[in-house]
């Protein structure tokens, strides 16, 4: 199957004031199925703006090549099967949310009536039809943010690449940006998104790739990295810490003691043990680690 | 599918304009026409037709080629500054397109500004009991046919330089290509012959807008229309410029990351 993004060796560079070049992408190279839902993760300046440029088609490679759906990064042939949400969503002044629409949606290849009619349906999908006939310039970030989610759906994309998609949105806004993009998953669109906030990558996200410095240092499946990061912890009463017990423990008040094991085998045989001791079990929690630490581990290992 | 696109975009350009109130400038404008030609009431234009005739003429131009170049010379660089380009430029529409329908919708709000203050013009006029020949409408068209060129100009050195210096190139050509191409006749005969050809090159890439006025012969009375070869001519000379001011933007923006 072809995959939805295929990335090869991509460099991306830009020339400074000064007139260098300067890296942005190195050698970058991953692909996206059709279908995932994947979170792209860095710091700032890591490149996935750039990266997410090349994907459209707004910066030209200096080396390595970009393919969605098996057509060129940029291409018409490309571009008709994606949805985009640039990382600042800026959306003309002086027309409203439906006149804005309904011009990319033409744009998209709509007539004038139908992409009138698909505009005003995607507003209500965003929650925006009370101010569809309010000027862009007089909209709040978070609602010229669900312009921008409500552009990116038009002509029900295959791909959805949404660079800070929650940037803007409040609590409610992401909760029901979630709803949409998983809906929308389910319908069998591709998504690919940067952002900075993990919670969302952690609930939306069958996979994430992480960047520094142009460069990936990091890929898993989420749902692998969760049981990686998930402890089990066991609090047990005893006269002291048991030896060779598996996994690392504490003392944490007097004679009861608290041990997080990584994986089940390992609170199995712990569980043991504790009983072969005489010890008396208070709790067996599961505590799911967390990707935020996970996050800057990894950035601090690249270092 | 492409005369769609370049609608949509057009329309955009002209409901941005209007709620901008770009076209304001044409209402104070067209105000101070209408209280002038008051003012010129009052003391009486008896014998004076033609001067003011000329002097409408001569406003109309000078107004209709400001508004022009500033609004095609702000288009593209817009665009860019405010990031309302990338929404854009991800639908399946090439960079050509975006840069044509930009500059059909610069047209068409330098057309329509025209138009308004032709009309105010032509109304405060009449009030004088003014005639028109049928060479004003010749007149209308031609400099219809010359804000193309200006606007396709605008656009085209909006890519190569910043705005300021774009609108500043814009007006230099606009207004003075008549006098360089003048200038440059006189120092060709005693210039080297490579300069000569410098000369020539320069002299056929200038746009002479100025061919595009015909006010001077709106202006006088009993003048017959000019022949429709010279219109079609002036269509050809349009065409052929826009083409290369269009060709010039896309050939600075096609590859220019963003």
């Amino acid at each position: 199957m072809t995959a939805a993004i295929d990335v090869q060796d991509l460099r991306v560079r830009y020339r400074s004031k000064k007139g260098n070049w300067v890296p942005a992408v190195n050698g970058l190279s991953f692909q996206v199925a059709p279908g995932e839902i994947v979170g792209f993760l860095g710091p700032n300046g890591a490149g996935k703006s750039s990266t997410l440029k090349a994907l459209m088609g707004f910066v030209e490679p200096c080396a390595g090549e970009c393919r969605l759906f098996g057509a060129p990064a940029g291409s018409l042939e490309a571009k008709k099967r994606i949805g985009y949400l640039p990382e600042v969503a800026m959306y003309y002044p002086f027309l409203t949310p439906i006149e804005t629409l309904t011009l990319y949606g033409e744009l998209q290849g709509f007539g004038a009536r139908a992409a009138r009619k698909e505009a005003a349906t995607l507003l209500e999908v965003v929650g925006l039809q009370e101010s569809a006939k309010k000027l862009n310039r007089t909209l709040s970030k978070g609602m010229l943010q669900r312009v921008g989610i409500a552009q990116s759906l038009l002509g029900s994309p295959d791909l959805l690449i949404l660079d800070e998609v929650t940037s803007g949105l409040d609590p409610v806004g992401r909760k029901e940006l979630r709803e949409i993009l998983k809906d929308r998953q389910r319908q069998g669109t591709t998504l690919f998104f940067s952002s900075h906030e993990l919670s969302e990558v952690d609930m939306l996200c069958d996979r994430i790739l992480i960047l520094d410095k142009g460069s990936l240092i990091e890929e898993r499946g989420v749902e692998a990295l969760k049981d990686q990061l998930r402890r089990y912890v066991l609090k047990y009463h005893g006269p002291a810490m048991i030896m060779g017990i598996p996994g690392e423990g504490d003392e944490s008040e007097d004679h009861v003691f608290e041990l997080r094991c990584s994986t089940k085998e390992d609170l199995i045989l712990a569980l043991e043990k504790v009983q072969k001791s005489y010890g008396q079990i208070i709790d067996i929690e599961s505590r799911e680690g967390s990707l935020e630490e996970y996050f800057i581990d990894t950035l601090e290992r690249a270092a | 599918m492409k005369a769609r696109v370049y609608k949509a975009l057009a329309k955009a350009v002209v409901l941005e304009s209007i709620r901008r109130k770009d076209l304001w400038v044409v209402a104070i404008l067209g105000f101070l026409i209408l209280v002038s030609s008051g003012a010129l009431g009052l003391f009486g234009i008896g014998g004076l037709e033609i001067f003011v005739k000329d002097l409408a003429v001569s406003v109309l131009g000078l107004f209709s080629t400001i508004l022009a170049v500033l609004i095609a010379t702000r288009m593209m660089p817009e665009e860019i500054k405010q990031r309302t380009l990338y929404p854009l430029l991800a639908r399946p529409i090439t960079r050509l397109d975006l840069i044509i329908g930009k500059t059909l919708g610069a047209i068409a709000v330098s057309w329509i500004a025209f138009l308004l203050l032709a009309a105010l013009t032509g109304l405060a006029l009449a009030g004088f009991h003014v005639t028109f020949e049928p060479i004003m409408a010749q007149y209308l068209l031609a400099k219809m046919m010359g804000l193309v060129v200006i606007c396709g100009l605008g656009v085209a050195f909006s890519t190569l330089m910043t705005p300021s210096a774009a609108s500043t190139m814009c007006f230099v050509i606009v207004f003075g290509s008549t006098m360089i191409s003048r200038a440059l006749v006189m120092a060709y005969e005693s210039c080297s012959p490579l300069l000569q050809w410098v000369f020539k090159l320069i002299d056929w890439a200038l746009p002479q807008v100025s061919l595009f006025d015909l006010g001077g012969r709106a202006v006088y009375m009993h003048w017959s229309p000019v022949p429709m070869w010279v219109m079609g001519a002036l269509a050809l000379y349009m065409a052929v410029y826009f083409a290369g001011a269009t060709g010039l933007s896309w050939l600075k923006f096609r590859r220019q990351p963003l």
